[in-house]
């Protein structure tokens, strides 16, 4: 039989190598989608992953602060603690490089005398000293060098918050070594050094422990912890890179599900080529089995074909999918960096283990696609496999039948969710299942509606639309596969727009402010970035000032996750307009704050199950404080969850320190673009953004459209899977329908009419999946709207379906539907009238 | 006044894949005038169907002449070899050939279809044909509920809806039993009679040839004296 195989797939290649191609891009495109987010997914973990290993080696615990930095003094504390073999401290901060737009360097301070001896790196001969020795000296990756331009010796201009220093690129190590992963942007210096350059003595992030031979690494844990008590957190690395899995997880989760989508479109290929084939070797299947062949033989042999077909997809599919996880790297990490805060990927592995999923998805998915008809064809005895009955029939009686299961799933999606959204956050995308396989299950129902529509005058456009139904299978299978990928596209069409109108109205009703300053290096370093005091006098001189805004932020820890904690000045006059509250009044929210209670974004409200009434419970320098909670409000900027405090609250929680933004609002009438030019030419000495109202606002949704990049990308693969299947499902159209091409030529049809029935067969096709698949659509996007968003990010979306680009999209779905036919009806329309064969029809 | 179809020492080659040429036909000659009934008989694989198809126009010689209406096929781009097999040919099949997912009526409508004729005047036509072969009854039916020689009667109604000058039948009865096959046989001379047709139709059986005007007898691919 193996040999049989071989010569059949190699007939088959010869026979229809357009169909075997199609359904190979097919499984390609889909396999590519899912390696691709995959391979982002994974690289995204890893970095932070190879980033902690590069910098701490093998530590065994890390010693971190409730929120932001800890205080060097607790460094005498850890080393007292009995099992401690050695503590490293760190200070880390991500640095912005000054005239050089978008580059930043991540800082690592550290005792390098001891890094001599335990880091996992080492200094070039002689390069200690130097590095003690020679202020701002620095080691460098050699990959950040050779992408910068920069050698040993050579000066870099950076900035921490306002205050701006000078660093020298004093080695190149290759810290990537250590951990590929890790951040190129990585640059070690002694950490005497960093705090004196950057102003920010007797502070560090980070304490790396290393525990003393034979201490198990939970008790001296347990030991730290009850030593450092509420001052600080003990963390294994394992914990960490968990905590970074926990934030990322839902992006991660979204990206996935939507890959899935292009593979399950790409399977619809696999199950249109496999079920063409089989159409076509009926006979010789039944040869088979008259001849003695068992129906395991035929079921293996149809199987094999399959997964070879897999195989081939997955090929090409690898090297796809690495190539599109390389071109997404800027717009995921920017996601990662902007809204997680955690570091950005500079770099992107293919590992085994990758290499093997890819093979799994590609293979199982082309033998999952090819199983029905595959069962279907061993099942059969010779005499029905040998009589002129086609499936076509079988199909046309299913109609209904498939109609009645897409309904039965739908409302099994449904009532999973309604029983579990309480209790169990993913019945949220067995909801969206359930959409999504109705969709094309209703695709040969849709079909049939279609084709009885009007009757055809004459051989032509219409011709082509009525005729679908007589060859249900192929055109169904088609449409259901377009319509899946419609509706992913529709849906999420919706929600993105949706989501933009809803930002836009937030930033409406919460960017208040006339300019808006703030520092570089602010949207990572955070708390470490801070406004200089000569920075904020300065503003307070600014022409036609009303009020200064100042803003104090943290990450800390709070209902037992990171949160971005701000600090305002209740009491500004009209303040109650910066926040919107989901509800309530929000004076009365104000003047609750100014009394020290805390209100809440509401992704964490809805995560933490936080409500007005409650308390939150928040790590401050003295320990957990737990505040009452004064109301819920809107919030877009971090879905991990935020809060906002006063600012003398903030004060008690975690000390004095200077902000990290100020907001100016302006006289009436006052120029905010004049002021924010005059603002940056007298500020020129520091390192600022100032901003005006309308250029923040451009910027946050230009973050916005970067975070959806990929989702566009993932939305693109699929529509191009689903046209492939378009043509694909004409392509065994024209060679199942030789017989009947032929006879109408021998009737006296013409070429270009042949022509035009394809083309109405392929808009037929386009129709019938984009009827279904905005129905799924506009379910899909509630779904995601209405449930998805809530459950997994925690914000509220409005509906605003952006009817224009949902337009355009049916036209160009139209169009790639008429497009993708344009090469089956230039196939079908050279049928010659002389191939009408004596069997066929 | 000119025949219908002309043949002047038409042949047809064929290379098989091994390479080696199949002489399908050899300088056959011949015409068929308005109205006449001709049979061409000969063994399986003596050339009837490749003349019928050369006749149609679907084929074209590889040396020799055919001339359809006066017009010689070979000179004619495909476009005006179709429309001229379109409007002034009807063809019948031996396996029918009916489209399975249309009804009796739809299939006798294709060539209006085809050719893009008012479907008002079409329609009445075909019903009229459809009486007259006795399937009036059957005009909302699927083609596949019906017996093979109700099959062959569509066949030939959907011939003669647009009244072709020629009508061309290769076997028409070769997949029906002898009574069937009689029947339609008799539609099909009837009907070609009644419309003033030429008919050229290629049988294996003497009797059925005996029932023409003419009968030309293949041999090899060569027409016999």
């Amino acid at each position: 039989m193996r040999r049989y195989l071989a010569r059949a797939i190699a007939r088959e290649l010869r026979a229809a190598r357009a169909l075997f191609l199609l359904a190979v891009a097919g499984v390609a495109l889909g396999v590519a989608s899912v390696l691709s987010i995959q391979i982002l997914n994974r690289s995204a973990l890893g970095a932070f992953a190879g980033t902690v290993r590069a910098v701490s080696g093998e530590a065994d615990l890390s010693v971190l602060g409730w929120a932001g930095a800890l205080d060097e003094s607790l460094l005498d504390d850890v080393l007292a603690t009995p099992g401690v073999a050695a503590a490293v401290p760190l200070w880390r901060a991500e640095a912005v490089v000054d005239g050089r737009p978008g580059a930043s360097l991540e800082i690592v301070g550290a005792d390098l005398l001891q890094a001599a001896v335990r880091a996992p790196w080492r200094l070039p001969e002689g390069g200690l000293g130097d590095a003690l020795a020679r202020p701002g000296w620095v080691a460098l990756t050699p990959a950040l060098a050779a992408e910068m331009g920069w050698r040993v010796g050579d000066r870099i201009p950076v900035s921490l918050g306002s205050r701006r220093a000078e660093l020298v690129v004093g080695a190149l190590v290759d810290l990537q070594r250590v951990a590929p992963l890790a951040s190129r942007r990585l640059a070690v210096m002694d950490i005497a050094q960093a705090q004196a350059l950057l102003g920010v003595r007797g502070r560090i992030h980070q304490l790396d422990v290393r525990s003393a031979e034979g201490v198990p690494k939970a008790e001296l844990r347990a030991r730290l912890e009850a030593r450092l008590g509420d001052r600080a957190r003990v963390l294994t690395p394992e914990q960490r890179t968990a905590e970074a899995e926990g934030l990322l997880a839902a992006f991660r989760l979204n990206l996935t599900a939507l890959s899935l989508v292009s593979l399950l479109v790409g399977g619809f290929l696999v199950y249109a080529s496999v079920r063409a084939s089989l159409a076509r070797r009926r006979e010789e299947l039944g040869v088979l089995r008259a001849i003695g062949a068992t129906r395991a033989q035929v079921l293996r042999l149809v199987l094999a074909e399959a997964a070879l077909l897999g195989a081939a997809g997955t090929a090409v599919g690898i090297p796809l999918g690495w190539l599109a996880a390389r071109v997404n790297v800027a717009a995921v990490s920017g996601t990662i960096r902007n809204l997680y805060l955690l570091e950005g990927i500079d770099a992107v592995t293919l590992g085994p283990g990758l290499v093997l999923l890819a093979v799994a998805t590609g293979v199982a998915g082309a033998v999952a696609g090819a199983l029905g008809p595959a069962i279907d064809a061993s099942r059969q005895d010779p005499r029905a496999l040998l009589a002129s009955i086609t499936l076509e029939e079988r199909v046309r009686a299913g109609a209904g039948r498939a109609l009645l299961v897409g309904v039965g799933l739908l409302t099994a999606g449904i009532a999973v969710h309604v029983a579990l959204r309480s209790r169990w956050a993913p019945s949220a995308f067995v909801l969206a299942l359930g959409v999504l396989a109705a969709v094309p299950l209703a695709a040969p129902a849709t079909i049939r509606l279609l084709a009885r529509a009007g009757r055809p005058r004459r051989l032509g456009v219409g011709y082509g639309v009525r005729t679908l139904g007589a060859r249900l299978g192929s055109a169904a299978v088609a449409a259901g596969a377009l319509a899946v990928a419609v509706a992913m596209l529709a849906g999420v069409t919706v929600m993105v727009g949706s989501f933009r109108v809803s930002v836009e109205r937030w930033l409406d009703a919460t960017l208040r402010a006339d300019v808006y300053v703030t520092t570089p290096s602010w949207r990572r370093a955070r708390s470490d970035a801070t406004l200089a005091p000569e920075v904020i006098e300065r503003l307070r001189q600014a022409p036609g000032l009303v009020a200064l805004d100042p803003l104090r932020q943290v990450q800390a820890r709070a209902a037992g996750r990171r949160i971005s904690l701000s600090g305002i000045d209740a009491a500004l006059p009209g303040g109650a307009r910066r926040v919107e509250l989901v509800a309530g009044d929000p004076a009365a929210a104000m003047a609750a704050l100014r009394g020290g209670a805390v209100l809440v974004s509401e992704p964490l409200a809805r995560k933490a199950a936080l409500a007005p009434g409650g308390r939150l419970a928040v790590h401050g320098r003295e320990g957990e404080v737990a505040l009452p909670i004064a109301g819920v409000y809107r919030d877009y900027g971090t879905e991990g969850g935020a809060g906002l405090v006063d600012l003398s609250t903030f004060e008690r929680l975690f000390g004095a320190g200077a902000p990290s933004n100020a907001a100016l609002y302006l006289a009436p009438g006052s120029d905010a673009e004049a002021t924010t030019l005059r603002l940056r030419a007298a500020l020129r000495d520091h390192a600022l953004q100032i901003r005006s109202n309308r250029t923040l606002r451009a910027e946050v949704l230009a973050i916005f459209e970067q975070t959806f990049a990929v989702t566009r990308l993932l939305q693109v693969m699929g529509l191009v899977i689903a046209a492939a299947g378009v043509t694909l499902s004409l392509l065994v159209l024209a060679s199942e329908r030789r017989a009947e091409l032929a006879l109408y030529r021998a009737l006296g049809a013409t070429r270009p009419q042949l022509f035009a029935v394809f083309l109405g067969r392929g808009l037929g096709i386009g129709l019938a999946g984009l009827a279904l698949g905005a129905a799924g659509g506009a379910a899909l996007a509630r779904v995601l709207v209405d449930v998805v968003n809530p459950a997994f990010f925690g914000w509220s979306i409005a509906l605003h379906p952006p009817w224009g680009a949902l337009a355009s999209q049916a036209f160009a779905i139209l169009a790639a539907a008429a497009a993708a036919s344009l090469y089956p009806a230039l196939a079908a329309s050279r049928t010659p009238a002389a191939e009408l064969s004596r069997d066929a029809l | 006044m000119v025949p219908v179809v002309t043949f002047r020492q038409v042949a047809r080659e064929y290379r098989t894949a091994g390479g080696a040429v199949l002489r399908a036909l050899r300088g056959v000659s011949g015409e068929v005038p308005a109205g006449r009934i001709v049979a061409v008989t000969g063994r399986s694989g003596s050339g009837k169907s490749t003349l019928l198809h050369l006749a149609a126009g679907i084929d074209t010689p590889t040396s020799g002449e055919v001339v359809l209406l006066g017009r010689p096929l070979a000179a004619l781009a495909d476009g005006e070899r179709t429309r001229l097999r379109r409007d002034h040919v009807g063809l019948v099949f031996q396996f029918f050939h009916l489209l399975p997912h249309l009804s009796v009526e739809e299939n006798v409508l294709v060539p209006a279809l085809v050719a893009g004729d008012p479907l008002r005047g079409a329609t009445a036509r075909a019903r009229e044909l459809l009486e007259r072969v006795g399937l009036a009854g059957r005009r909302e039916d699927a083609v596949q509920k019906l017996s093979g020689g109700e099959m062959q009667r569509v066949a030939l109604c959907r011939a003669l809806l647009r009244r072709p000058r020629l009508l061309l039948a290769d076997e028409p009865t070769g997949n029906l039993d002898e009574e069937n096959g009689e029947r339609v046989m008799d539609l099909l001379l009837g009907l070609a009679r009644g419309e003033g047709s030429a008919v050229l139709f290629a049988t294996h059986s003497r009797e059925l040839a005996a029932r023409a005007d003419e009968t030309w007898t293949l041999h090899s691919g060569v027409r016999e004296p």
